[in-house]
Order: structure tokens, then C-alpha cells, then sequence
């Protein structure tokens, strides 16, 4: 009997040996186990080009449109924008609470941590390839210059976080404002860095050096430095890399994808496991048979931006539909002018499957920024008109060194603005270059355009209550407080 | 399960017996034989026989029997057998008694027979089962309860239910009334902010936590893992409650315990019962919305608001409204009456050696909205057996299947939200696809009609044991069990409804599998030394294993809509599979000393040792310690004086550690998860981190204080239990929210402290004779949630709808306080409180809460009251006389709010979409309303206390009728007893709540009670027989 007591207490310490606590996830990988290898580091920079539009209402697949483009003279909330942090942006009664705002400081900053995760992991591994491993964190910087680009003009000073957060302590945490100034030295120094990137990529889509150097002179450009605009902005156009395409309609063709014109875009192919371009369909009417239309992100008409199109402007009708076939019964409806430049002909009945990219730099616009810095340094000089009247030209309108060779700097400095209004309409561009040219300017276009809710803190959103809530060191934007 | 002596029958009846067995058999499609015994009137002077406990049927030694008339007797050995020289003829009648059993007269007519007796029921005798063991209520030191046989014989659709009211502190809701659907249980309050709640749920011995198994396929609410446990197979349920009861179970007992035993075989002649139940459903009410012409008022006066200019009759001319008849009522089209019916057959039997359980199910309810329901088939088998004097040996088996058809999420938000000017049908004869005005959401019946949503599990639910007496006192248990899941979701979106035209037909299935092996060995050593000093040790080793993985699959664009799910590969467009897995493992060390002192003394202390893969790599093991008391007092020799009143009197106090581990697999670790990127027309995949890495993350601790005391009255004519505790709950699982510029937006850290305390009160009391009885039990419970601490020195959380504040309940609503509509002379000094920009008459008006002047939906927001409720109760009563049987269980809740979402979304009064009738009364220059803002287009949906709604209700539950066919007419059917019944749920209400129910919760933790697009609750009418062979 002591002998069966024996076996069986020895047999419960045999069974106790063989079920381990330790966890060994199979289907995700711990994050000891990768930056190991070249292709980690890709991955690792893959999925900060992620963070740009990684799926529905993403930062460069529609959230910035309805966060931000929505609070200006050219867009409203459309009809089927019932969301009301949407309508209250477009009416600007928006305020720290609107989830929208949350959402772009939110996406923002993941893909600024994925950067940081990229950057600080490729750069600790020296068994990596190292140009390789350069370019990978200069695309990461470029990536995270834009993210930065993006919240240092809509919130002012905003937290600088350059590494990997890995402890939960409130100093790692809870990070202060960073005035202005220091944000942007940031993103100058990134992009600075991104220049070294290759001039053309095997793969499109890539960064490339000529991106940074686009990307950079919006930087100076928005900063006021006149001089280092113009002359990186020169640079891009001196390089011959980029040209116009001489047909407007090849910017937003699908057939004419990252082609020439195209700097930097945003990527998207509908029907297949990535995105479709959301901006198709929530421009596209509801009323017409066959066209499953979404409209939440409409005209603004009192804006007039419609009507600031002359006729023979060949931008007119790609900016804008007035009507459209039915798939179905082959119809023409007439409609009031909708947004036309993602809506891909190939796929009416699911709009948002849409295979348009949207720029979020190309050449049209480099020409413009040349332009306008050459303006605010000498004046309408030749060099100052070359650029805008290119853009014209290809438009088929008159040439403005033809039409107004006199012009006074001021006046040049409105055409350029209006340009950039018309050349760049539904690519997240408005709100930038109205807010960046003061609160004078930004309350008196809107006002013009009936927006009367429009006040000088408007140049700036509010920072999200949520991060102040949480953050005691975080402070609000000061025209919000 | 009617015990049938052999003298009844002789021969001829036996025969006539089987050939009507047969004629059964046919009818019912059941095979049944009834071990009949043959009968041979001998004349013998020797006496053969066993005598066994009626419920257990395990023999008992030291029964007296004796022969009515003579002073002639003997007494059964230690296997309960008696040999007997009677020197008597057939028959004779015997007087069999033992203390504790109630004294029986049987006829003896057999050399052999075997006699059943019936312990004498009072309620201290009452087994309660307990982790790892068994013992009484009188002997038993801490809070257990045991569910009612009421409530139990009710309860058809899941064993959860039975819950509901009949225990004292077990707050029961219903999460959804889509058939199949799961309960939220709250033992004694919830403690956990954002791990599990739910308790630990042990069947026969297997631990389960009841979580949903989905591969995310499904749209709705997933099927309850539990449904498939057929709960008519169930014997009893008791729930532990405090933590010398819970502690055994260490990391997963701070919830609580429900312990569930199935029914086991006896060592009798095989019974045979057959239950039938049919049963019709219906919901217990539908929301009031607009009809057609109140809804073309609304939408008139919503345009007109928006654009004065172009008129008032902007939709439809007054003459073109008076025209409209009532339109289509949404929820009238999709709610039917439901057929439920239940079938179940169990033959129970056995000898000396074996005995054996084994039944049949089959269950199907139809949901009360259309194209919705719930089937189950299961089989079970218990097996016991006896290998020799020492050793034994068994096996509890279920093997099940359920059908869930499940209404889509968003379902009811869309039947109360279209428009009834809409139609079903286009003229065409195709489906309307949508909601014609500004917010888009599919036509409800198209997709109730044509979508498919289901999901099946398969579940194998099984463990083996043996048990060796390795001394006299010593018993080795060894168990291992598994517990295979398999469930299978499948959804097809068909081109032809709304939410399908897009991809143009969209088929998805996912499977997922779970399987978890178990392994247990506990040593117990049971003794009594000395005649006082009884003593059970209890030593255990156990581990548990689990991995879940799931696959899922589909594709798009399809040619037609006829293949279903069935051909993915029909599709254009194939989805990215996704698969996925997890594992966790649970290994323990647990032991138990049970000590008395002449059955007045009581002491049991346990301690569990538990190691879960699930926390940081700084904090696997756990330990869980408990200690109690309890002071039988009537047994004292001073008491006896009393013991005429007062026949037991036991107080008893406990105190203890338990733990959670339920926050799921991996949370401590930093994983890395796929994402793309396009590049060019390729797709490329990248890793991005998912969370920052928390090594520290540990249980959560529950420590509880209880003390009770138990009374019994006249002989246990009347019963007592009452108990006072106090639970804190400490380092909670919390996902934490961090500012997202760290890149993530929560971390899931041991934050906190959350206490529940309470009171809760039980009476049971039962009178009469042998012809009328009544039984009564009460069971009330008070129990006050608050959050202690929310750590990192936060004075509050908000959650959407919530707030997670310090001294607050969980659960508290957070939102604006009203007051009143905006009115014309009012504009210049009010109109700031209605937050917005450019007020006007008409709209509705805000509490100024942190006086700044003006309102503003971020800045003015309060509690507003919790879904806590102040406390819960349950009364059930059963009559008997002669074979008729009522019994009712009533229950309720007092002092618990809902979020009435459904109103809220119908108080939009846009136009847009239908609305609540109350827009009859809505603001207009003519009708200054005080309570309905004006109809507008783009109102900002504002969430405030009017949507938060009393809560409290008292209900019927139950109500069932049973009749018992006297035997000598079940006799000439050939049956050993019929009983008919009549079943009725949820019939009678009394509630101020608007919603479909009160009994309602969305079920999460941090939100509970909230009431938005819940598939409606339903009451019931059913009937049925029971037949037993």
C-alpha cells in the first residue's frame, strides 16, 4: 500500500513537468525576434508608408479632407456627412472634443512612432547592409517629416517625439510642447537626410530624393524662407527628373500612375486586398442610377470656386463633374458640380474601389512654390512668372506674364494663391494655405464665402481634450485655452 | 425518475407491457425497455437485499429492517446488502429506517430486493458541492448556494438562465434575445473593470470560462459557448460565493464559482423519461415610432426648418400626406411568433457496478424576428463503475451541436430608423435598398430576408477518471478531460440587398478551434478521530492547456448570388485569408484542511498556488489563501432548550485572496502585427509593434470578507441564510489610457482598486402534508459597487458613454443634463446652453455644468446616474396538491438605469429617418413645447439623462403548471407516470423602462447596461409532457 502512494506521488511530479508557462506566440512575432535581417528593416519601413493610408477614413485616404479641408471656403459636409464632429468642422463650430481632431493627432502620431520604431532598430543593428540600411531610415525620416509637417501646421507646438517609447514611466510618457520653431528645425534636418535618398526607385511609389527636396521647399516655404524655398524648389525643377504632364487629365489617370508629375503619392488599387481611393466615392452624386455614390465631401458654393474656373480652363471639368452616364441606363444625368478627380470610370457602382492616387506632392506644384518664393524675395520677376505660367499654359488659360506683366507683388502673390486653389482642388492642400497666411486672411475668406463662424483660432485645431486629459504636461493650442 | 417495485406487475401485465412499449416506440421514435424483474410469488423464509440512498444510490450500512408485526430484524453491512432468515410468506411488509432517511414501509414478495430510501430532506442535509468535493450545508463553512429544482425543471434554452432570480447576489441579464445568445452574470457585482466578470464556470469538474468563440465572420451577437451544455441534463447548479469557497480555484474564483453536476445513473431497475416541450415566443412589446403621415410631418417640418424659403410641404403636399395610409411598419414586418420545442430522452439505470446515464436532446427555438434561430442536438453519458472494493473508475461525455441563424448587428437600430413612408419592394418587385433620405442604412427586411449569418459549434465535452483508496481514508483521484470546440462561421452579403452591392456579392467562413486538455489529481483524507475530531485534507495538482485557432476566408464579386458560401472560389475577388492562434496554460497546486470538533467547531483554511502563462514574465505565480470559521451553536448541550424553535443555529465568517487571469493571451509581451503598403500595383507587407511590453503585468486580487449566519426554524420548517461581505479588487487589469503620442492609445496595466459590499438575505420555509405542500424561498441582495482607485493618480476615466471615476459605481453614465427647449424670448440669455453656434427657438437646452457660460458637449457633462442596481431579488413559490403543481418565480431589479440608445437615435426628430411618436409634440412657433426640441435636419446628437432611464422592473419570470396523471391511469397507458405542463415565461412586467426590456445589457464590462439595437427579449407560452417508462 505505501509503495502504490509512492508510484502515485512520483507520477504527479512526472505529469507537473510538462506544461510551460512561458508564452511563445506563434502567429504574431515578438519584437526581440526582428530588425534581425534587410528585410525586417523593410518591413519595419513598409509599415510606416502604412500610417499614410492604411485603410478607410486614414490620414491620406479622406481623414484629412473631413478633419480638416471641411473647415474651409471651398468644402462643406455633403449630404451624406451625418456625422456631427464632421458638420460641426465644416460649420467651425468644432471644438477639443471633435473625434476627428483625435483621429488625426492619433494616426499622426502612429505613424511617428513607427518611424521612430524604424529608425532607432535599423540604426542599432550594424549587421545590416548599409546603404540599405541608410536609405531605409531616410525614408522613414522623410515619412515622419511629413507626419510632423502635417501636425506642426494644424496644432502649433506639439510634442517632438524622435525615439521608440518603450516604458510606461509618466516621464516617457507625458511629453510637453515643443515650440514651433524646433518642430520644424526637425523636419527640415529629416528631410535634410532624406535628400541622400536615390534619385529614382526600382520600386514606385518609394521616396526618393526628389521628393525630399520637393517636400523640403514646401518646408521653407511655409515658414517664410523665402530664399531656400526658391532654391530648393529650383533644385527639383533644374534636376529635369520631373515635367508637367501636358494633358491635366494624366494626373488622376490610372493608366498614368507615379508618372512624371507625380513626386509623392499616396497609392491605392480598388478591387484587390489593398484600398481604394475613399475621396472617389464620397464625391460621387447618390442620385444617379448605377453610381453608388457617397457625397459627404461637397462643393462649398458659396466659395465660388466653381465659377473661378474660366470655361476654356481645361481643369474645369477634371475638377468637377456636372453630370454623369448611368451604368445602368445609359442616361446623362445633369448634377450640381461634384468632385471628379478620383472618380475612376472603371469601377461606377463602388466608387470608393477607385485605383486614382492622390498627391500629396507633384510638379505642378513645385513650380507654384518657385514661383511664389521668387515673388516674396524680388518681386514678379520672369523667373517668378515661368513657374505659375507653366502651369497655366498647360491649363490652356493666358499666361499671366502675358496678361498682367506689370503686376504688383501683392497681386502676384493672390494669383499664385488662387493657382494653387485651382490647380490643387481636393488634395488636402486648401486649409494649409489658407491657415498659413494668417488669421486676417483665413477669417476674411471664409467669412466671404458665408462661413461666418470663422475666428482667428481657427488657423489652428484644437488640441484633442483626451491628450490634455491624460498628459498634465501638454498644454492647448493658446487661442483654444 | 420514479422508482417502480417488480411486485407491481405480474407476467401477463409484463407482456402487455412490451408490445405497448413497442407501439411507444414508433410514436416516438425512442427506444425504451424497462428492466422489469420477474415476479415469482415463492414461498421462502429468506430475505436478500440492498438498501440505497435514492439519490445517489450508494449503499447505506447500518439500516434497520424489520419486519412489521414481529420483533424480527437485521441490518445491512458495510455494502448496504442484509441476508434475513424471516421464516415469513410472501408477501410481508418491512420497516426499513436509518437515521437521516425516512423510515419506509416496503412489501416484500421477492427473495431479493433492493430498497431505495429517501434521505429525510431537511435543508441543512441539503450536498453541496464544492470545489474539488462535496458536503453538506450544515457542515459546510462558507457562501454557497444552490439553485433551486424550480428553477432548474424551467429552464430549457441554457443552463445560465436558471440563475436568474433564484439565487441570492447573482445578478443575471440578458446581453441579447437573439436565440443562442449569452447572459451576463455577476456574482455578488462585477470587480473587474476591463478583464472578465463573468464566473468561473466548473461541469463536472472542468473548469470553463465562457468566453465567445468567433473567428469575427459572424455579424451580431456570437453564439453562448454554454448553450450547448443541454441543461436538462443538468442535476444541480451551486454557486460559490465567498472566497473560503472560491479560493480553491485561485485565479479565476474572484468572479465566483458555478458549479454544475450532471445527472449520474443509479444502481436501479433502468428508467426511460421522455420530455416534450412546445413552446410559442413573442416579444413583450414593440417601441412606439411614427407612422407614415407622422413621419411626412416630421420630414416637412425638418426641411422647413433647414430652408424656410422653399415652404412647408418641401416633402410631401398636405393633400399627398392625408393620402398616406400608415405605411410599413418596420417592426411589425420583421418580428413573428417563434416556435420553440425541446426533446429529450435520458434513460438513467445500473447494478452494483455500473451505472449509467445517458441522454438525448434536441432543441430548436425560432427567433421572434424572422429568418433568425437556434437549434441544439446533444448526446450525454455518464458512466460510473466499480473496478473492485478500492478502486473506480468513470466518464462524463457531451457531444453537441448548435445552429445559430443570427440577426445582423444593427438589425433593430435599422427596423426602428426606416422611414415608414420607405417600402419593402420597389415597384419592381426588387428590394428597396436602402433608407431613401440622407442617412444611408440598408432596408432591414431585405437583409433579414436574403443575408446569410450563421454559425455553428461542435463541442466535445469529456472527462475520464479513476479514483483508488490508497488507505482506508486516503482516495487518489486522477482526471483528465478535454473540451474541443469547433465552430464554424458563414455570412453571404448577396448582390441584391444594399450591403452587398458594392462587392457584389460578398461569402466569408471562418472556423475556429479550441481545444483545451485538462488534467487533475487531488489525494483526500478523510477521518474521525476520536469520535470528535473530524478531519479532510484535500492536496492537488492540477494543469490546464489551451490553444484557439482560427482560419478565416472569402471572396467577392460573384456571378450570382446561388452558391452561398459554398464556392468561395466562385468569386472574382478573393479576400486575404487571416488565420491566427492562441495559447495559454494554467498549472496549480491546491490543498484544503477541513477540521470540526464534535460537529460545533468549524475550521477550513485552503491554499492555491496558480502559474498563468498569461502575465509578465516578473509575475507567473500567484498565491491564493483562504481561512474560515464557523460555530455550529445549537449543537452546543446549552442550546437544547431552544431546539424546539430554533433547530440549528450556525454562524460563520471567512476570509480570502482570489484572482482573474482574464484578460486573454500575450497582453504582457510586445508583439509586432502585419500590415501592407502598395508599391507601384504590388502589395508589400510591413511590422509595426502592437504594444509597449509590460514584464510587471500580474493577476488581479480580489480579497473578500464574508460572515454568515445560518437559521433553521421548526424542524427546518423555516430556513435563514444571511451574509455580509466585503470584496475589494485590486491591481485591476486596466487598459490604461496613455497619450497617443507614445504611438498607442491604451496599456494594459495593474491599476486600481474596485469594492463591491453587501447584504444578502435567503428564507426558504415549506408546510404541509402529503397531500398539499407549499415551499417559499426569498432571496434578496444589496450589494454597493464603488471604484476605490483608478491608480496613476487619475480622478476618473471617460469611455464614451461612461465615466470610471474614484467613489463612483461602475457603469456610471456620463453625459449633459437637459433643461428644457429653447424659446423665443430666450434666445439672447439662453442661447448659449444649447451649444450651438446659432441658436434657435426650438432647440433643446443644457445644464451649464462647469459654469463657463455657455454649453459644450466636452466641457458640460456629469454622471448621470449607473447600471448598478441597488439591489435584486427573487421569490419563488411552489404548491403542491395531489398531482397538481404551481410554481412561480418572480424576480426584479430596483435602482438600476439603462441607456436607452434605441431613444436616442429616435429623438433625433431629423427627418432623416423615423423617430420616436414624442415628435408628435415637438417645438413649432405654435406649439411651445417644453420637453421635444424642434424637428432639424443636422441635429448634433447630444447624450444626456434623458436617455437614461429607470431601469427597475419586477417580473413573473416564470409560471409553470404541471399535473401528475394518477398513477392508475398512466398505469393502463403502460407508463410509470405522465405529467403535463404548462410553461409560461416573462409574462407579466412592471417596469417604467420604454425599451423592448429592462432586463437588458450590452454585456462589457466598462458599459454595461446600455440598451442600443439589442435583439428584443421575448415571452414565452410553452407546453409539454413528460413521460416516464
Amino acid at each position: 500500500m505505501k509503495k502504490s502512494i509512492l508510484y502515485s506521488l512520483s507520477l504527479l511530479f512526472i505529469i507537473s513537468a510538462c506544461n510551460p508557462l512561458d508564452e511563445n506566440p506563434k502567429a504574431f512575432i515578438a519584437t526581440d525576434n526582428f530588425y534581425k535581417t534587410d528585410e525586417d528593416a523593410d518591413a519595419a519601413v513598409i509599415a510606416v508608408h502604412n500610417a499614410i493610408n492604411s485603410s478607410t477614413h486614414t490620414l491620406y485616404n479622406r481623414l484629412i479632407q473631413i478633419s480638416t479641408e471641411m473647415a474651409t471656403d471651398d468644402y462643406e459636409a455633403g449630404p451624406r456627412a451625418r456625422n456631427a464632429h464632421v458638420r460641426a468642422l465644416s460649420n467651425l463650430t468644432h471644438d477639443a472634443s471633435n473625434d476627428r481632431m483625435l483621429e488625426i493627432w492619433r494616426q499622426s502620431y502612429d505613424g511617428i512612432n513607427r518611424a521612430n520604431v524604424a529608425i532607432d532598430n535599423i540604426a542599432n543593428n550594424p549587421n545590416l547592409d548599409f546603404q540599405k540600411a541608410k536609405d531605409l531610415i531616410n525614408e522613414a525620416k522623410f515619412l515622419r517629416a511629413v507626419f510632423y509637417f502635417n501636425i506642426v501646421r494644424w496644432f502649433g507646438d506639439v510634442p517632438l517625439v524622435l525615439h521608440e517609447v518603450k516604458s510606461l514611466s509618466p516621464e516617457t510618457i507625458n511629453i510637453s510642447n515643443t515650440p514651433e520653431t524646433e518642430v520644424y528645425a526637425q523636419i527640415e534636418n529629416d528631410l535634410i537626410d532624406a535628400e541622400s535618398l536615390p534619385v529614382t526607385q526600382p520600386i514606385k511609389g518609394r521616396i526618393t530624393s526628389g521628393a525630399a527636396k520637393s517636400l523640403l521647399a514646401k518646408v521653407y516655404l511655409t515658414q517664410k524662407k523665402w530664399q531656400k524655398a526658391a532654391e530648393k524648389s529650383k533644385e527639383v525643377i533644374d534636376s529635369k527628373m520631373y515635367d508637367l504632364f501636358e494633358n491635366y487629365a494624366d494626373v488622376f489617370n490610372v493608366a498614368t500612375k507615379n508618372g512624371k508629375e507625380h513626386i509623392y503619392s499616396a497609392q491605392f488599387k480598388g478591387f484587390t486586398n489593398w484600398n481604394g481611393n475613399m475621396l472617389a466615392s464620397t464625391a460621387a452624386p447618390t442620385s444617379v442610377p448605377g453610381i453608388a455614390g457617397d457625397q459627404a465631401d461637397a462643393l462649398h458654393k458659396e466659395g465660388g470656386l466653381f465659377e473661378a474656373f474660366a470655361e476654356n480652363d481645361t481643369r474645369k471639368y477634371i475638377t468637377f463633374a456636372v453630370e454623369f452616364v448611368s451604368p445602368t441606363d445609359g442616361k446623362t444625368y445633369k448634377v450640381a458640380p461634384h468632385f471628379n478627380k478620383y472618380f475612376d470610370p472603371a469601377t461606377p457602382a463602388s466608387p470608393g474601389q477607385s485605383s486614382k492616387n492622390t498627391p500629396i506632392i507633384r510638379f505642378a506644384e513645385v513650380l507654384l512654390i518657385n514661383s511664389e518664393a521668387l515673388n516674396e524675395l524680388n518681386g514678379p520677376s520672369a523667373e517668378a512668372f515661368a513657374g505659375i505660367d507653366r502651369v497655366r499654359q498647360r491649363a490652356g488659360i493666358d499666361l499671366l506674364s502675358v496678361t498682367s506683366p506689370s503686376i504688383s507683388k501683392d497681386d502676384f502673390r493672390e494669383t499664385v494663391f488662387e493657382e494653387r486653389r485651382k490647380e490643387l482642388v481636393y488634395e488636402y492642400q486648401r486649409w494649409f494655405d489658407l491657415a498659413r497666411r494668417g488669421s486676417d486672411y483665413f477669417v476674411a475668406k471664409l467669412k466671404a464665402a458665408g462661413k461666418n463662424n470663422a475666428q482667428p483660432k481657427h488657423i489652428h485645431f484644437p488640441i484633442p481634450q483626451r491628450e490634455l486629459d491624460l498628459n498634465p504636461n501638454l498644454k492647448q493650442v493658446p487661442d483654444w485655452r | 425518475m420514479a422508482f417502480r417495485a417488480p411486485y407491481l406487475l405480474n407476467q401477463s401485465k409484463v407482456m402487455k407491457k412490451n408490445i405497448n412499449i413497442l407501439i411507444w416506440i414508433t410514436i416516438l421514435f425512442i427506444s425504451i425497455r424497462a428492466n422489469a424483474q420477474d415476479t415469482k410469488p415463492l414461498i421462502q423464509s429468506t430475505l436478500n437485499g440492498v438498501v440505497v440512498d435514492q439519490v445517489t444510490n450508494q449503499p447505506i450500512p447500518g439500516v434497520n429492517i424489520q419486519i412489521k408485526g414481529i420483533t424480527h430484524n437485521a441490518m445491512t453491512d458495510m455494502d448496504g446488502k442484509f441476508y434475513f432468515q424471516t421464516g415469513q410468506k410472501f408477501p410481508y411488509t418491512l420497516i426499513v429506517s436509518y437515521i437521516g432517511y425516512e423510515t419506509q414501509e416496503y412489501i416484500a414478495n421477492t427473495d431479493y430486493v433492493q430498497i431505495s430510501l429517501k434521505e429525510s430532506r431537511t435543508e441543512l442535509d441539503e450536498l453541496v458541492i464544492i470545489g474539488y468535493g462535496s458536503t453538506t450545508k450544515k457542515d459546510y463553512t462558507g457562501a454557497a448556494e444552490n439553485v433551486s429544482s424550480t428553477a432548474l425543471k424551467a429552464t430549457q434554452r441554457s443552463l445560465e438562465s436558471s440563475l436568474q432570480g433564484s439565487v441570492a447576489g447573482v445578478n443575471v441579464t440578458q446581453t441579447s434575445g437573439q436565440p443562442g445568445a449569452g447572459l451576463s452574470i455577476r456574482v455578488r457585482g462585477g470587480s473587474s473593470i476591463q478583464g472578465g466578470n463573468e464566473p468561473l464556470y466548473v461541469i463536472d469538474g472542468f473548469p470553463i470560462y465562457n468566453s465567445e468563440i468567433t473567428s469575427g465572420v459572424l455579424s451580431g451577437t456570437p453564439t453562448n459557448p454554454l448553450s450547448s451544455i443541454n441543461p436538462s441534463d443538468i442535476e444541480s447548479i451551486t454557486v460559490l460565493k465567498d472566497a473560503s469557497s472560491t479560493a480553491i480555484y485561485g485565479s479565476r474564483g474572484a468572479n465566483g464559482v458555478i458549479i454544475i453536476k450532471t445527472k449520474k445513473g443509479s444502481s436501479t431497475a433502468m428508467t426511460v423519461n421522455y420530455d416534450f416541450t412546445i413552446g410559442q415566443q413573442q416579444v413583450r412589446n414593440k417601441v412606439d415610432v411614427l407612422d407614415a403621415k407622422g413621419f411626412a410631418n416630421l420630414r416637412n417640418a425638418a426641411l422647413y426648418d433647414t430652408n424656410p424659403t422653399l415652404g412647408t410641404n418641401q416633402y410631401l403636399s398636405d393633400a399627398q400626406i392625408a393620402a398616406l395610409g400608415k405605411g410599413v411598419d418596420w417592426q411589425e414586418e420583421a418580428f413573428q411568433k417563434g416556435i420553440t420545442q425541446n426533446h429529450q430522452l435520458s434513460i438513467l439505470g445500473g447494478n452494483n457496478q455500473t451505472k449509467y446515464a445517458v441522454s438525448g436532446n434536441y432543441y430548436n427555438q425560432e427567433g421572434v424576428i424572422k429568418n433568425t434561430g437556434f437549434e441544439r442536438l446533444s448526446v450525454r453519458v455518464n458512466l460510473d463503475s466499480k473496478i473492485s472494493s478500492n478502486a473506480r473508475f468513470g466518464l462524463n461525455l457531451t457531444i453537441s451541436e448548435t445552429n445559430a441563424k443570427v440577426a445582423p448587428a444593427g438589425l433593430i437600430t435599422s427596423l426602428l430608423s426606416m422611414p415608414p413612408t420607405a417600402t419593402i419592394y420597389e415597384p419592381d418587385g426588387s428590394y428597396t435598398l436602402r433608407n431613401p433620405f440622407e442617412n444611408i442604412f440598408a432596408n432591414p427586411i431585405a437583409t433579414l430576408n436574403e443575408r446569410k449569418n450563421e454559425a455553428i459549434t461542435d463541442r466535445v465535452l469529456g472527462t475520464i477518471y479513476g479514483e483508488y483508496d490508497l488507505l482506508k481514508d486516503l482516495v487518489l483521484k486522477v482526471s483528465f478531460g478535454s473540451d474541443l470546440i469547433f465552430n464554424k462561421e458563414k455570412s453571404y452579403l448577396p448582390s441584391t440587398i444594399y450591403e452587398g452591392l458594392i462587392t457584389n456579392g460578398e461569402s466569408k467562413i471562418g472556423t475556429t478551434d479550441s481545444k483545451t486538455w485538462l488534467n487533475e489529481n487531488t489525494l483526500t483524507y478523510s477521518k474521525i478521530f476520536g469520535e470528535k475530531h473530524s478531519l479532510n485534507v484535500l492536496l492537488g495538482y492540477t494543469q490546464q492547456h489551451s490553444t484557439r485557432e482560427f482560419v478565416t476566408s472569402g471572396s467577392q464579386q460573384f456571378v450570382n448570388d446561388i452558391t452561398y458560401y459554398y464556392s468561395l472560389q466562385s468569386g472574382n475577388v478573393a479576400l486575404i485569408p487571416s488565420s491566427g492562434e492562441s495559447t495559454w496554460a494554467l498549472n496549480s497546486y491546491l490543498s484544503r484542511v477541513n477540521y470540526n470538533y464534535n460537529s460545533k467547531y468549524y475550521l477550513t483554511a485552503s491554499l492555491r498556488a496558480d502559474g498563468s502563462s498569461r502575465f509578465g514574465q516578473n509575475n507567473k505565480w500567484g498565491y491564493f489563501p483562504s481561512f474560515a470559521l464557523a460555530w455550529q451553536i445549537s449543537n452546543e448541550d446549552f442550546f437544547s432548550s431552544l431546539k424546539n424553535v430554533i433547530n440549528s443555529l450556525k454562524i460563520r465568517s471567512s476570509y480570502g485572496a482570489t484572482g482573474n487571469q482574464e484578460i486573454g493571451e500575450y497582453q504582457s509581451l510586445a508583439t509586432l502585427s502585419s500590415v501592407k503598403y502598395l508599391f507601384g500595383d504590388q502589395i508589400f507587407t510591413g511590422f509595426t509593434p502592437t504594444r509597449i511590453s509590460n514584464d510587471d503585468l500580474g493577476w488581479e486580487l480580489t480579497k473578500q470578507f464574508d460572515a454568515g449566519i445560518d437559521v433553521g426554524f421548526f424542524d427546518d420548517k423555516l430556513n435563514l441564510t444571511a451574509d455580509v461581505y466585503r470584496k475589494t479588487t485590486e491591481n485591476l487589469l486596466l487598459a490604461v489610457q496613455i497619450p497617443h503620442t507614445t504611438g498607442f492609445t491604451s496599456s494594459l496595466q495593474n491599476y486600481g482598486s474596485v469594492q463591491n459590499q453587501g447584504i444578502e438575505l435567503g428564507i426558504n420555509a415549506s408546510l404541509g402534508n402529503t397531500s398539499f405542500s407549499w415551499t417559499s424561498n426569498f432571496n434578496i441582495a444589496f450589494n454597493d459597487n464603488k471604484i476605490i482607485a483608478l491608480g496613476n493618480d487619475a480622478e476618473f476615466y471617460t469611455f464614451g458613454n461612461y465615466i470610471l471615476k474614484k467613489g463612483e459605481s461602475l457603469g456610471t453614465f456620463y453625459g449633459a443634463i437637459t433643461d428644457g427647449i429653447l424659446q423665443p424670448a430666450d434666445i439672447a440669455t439662453k442661447g448659449a446652453y444649447t451649444g450651438n453656434a446659432t441658436p434657435k427657438a426650438g432647440d433643446r437646452l443644457y445644464k451649464d455644468i462647469n459654469g463657463d457660460g455657455a454649453f459644450t458637449t466636452a466641457a458640460d457633462r456629469t454622471s448621470i446616474g449607473d447600471a448598478q442596481p441597488d439591489f435584486i431579488f427573487g421569490f419563488t413559490n411552489t404548491f403542491t396538491y395531489r398531482g397538481f403543481e404551481l410554481s412561480t418565480l418572480i424576480n426584479g431589479s430596483v435602482g438600476n438605469k439603462i441607456l436607452n440608445g434605441n431613444a436616442q437615435a429616435l429623438e433625433l426628430y431629423n427627418g432623416q429617418q423615423n423617430a420616436s411618436t414624442s415628435a408628435s409634440d415637438a417645438w413649432t412657433p405654435t406649439n411651445p413645447s417644453t420637453t421635444t426640441p424642434r424637428a432639424k435636419l443636422d441635429p448634433a446628437p447630444v447624450f444626456s439623462d434623458r436617455f437614461v432611464e429607470d431601469g427597475s422592473f419586477v417580473r413573473i419570470k416564470n409560471i409553470t403548471f404541471s399535473y401528475n396523471l394518477p398513477k392508475k391511469f398512466s398505469e393502463k397507458l403502460l407508463l410509470n407516470a405522465v405529467k403535463f405542463r404548462v410553461i409560461g415565461e416573462n409574462l407579466f412586467t412592471f417596469t417604467k423602462y420604454t425599451g423592448y426590456d429592462p432586463e437588458v445589457t450590452n454585456g462589457t464590462t466598462i458599459s454595461p447596461g446600455t440598451d442600443t439595437g439589442i435583439y428584443p427579449a421575448t415571452k414565452t407560452i410553452s407546453g409539454g409532457l413528460i413521460i416516464t417508462f
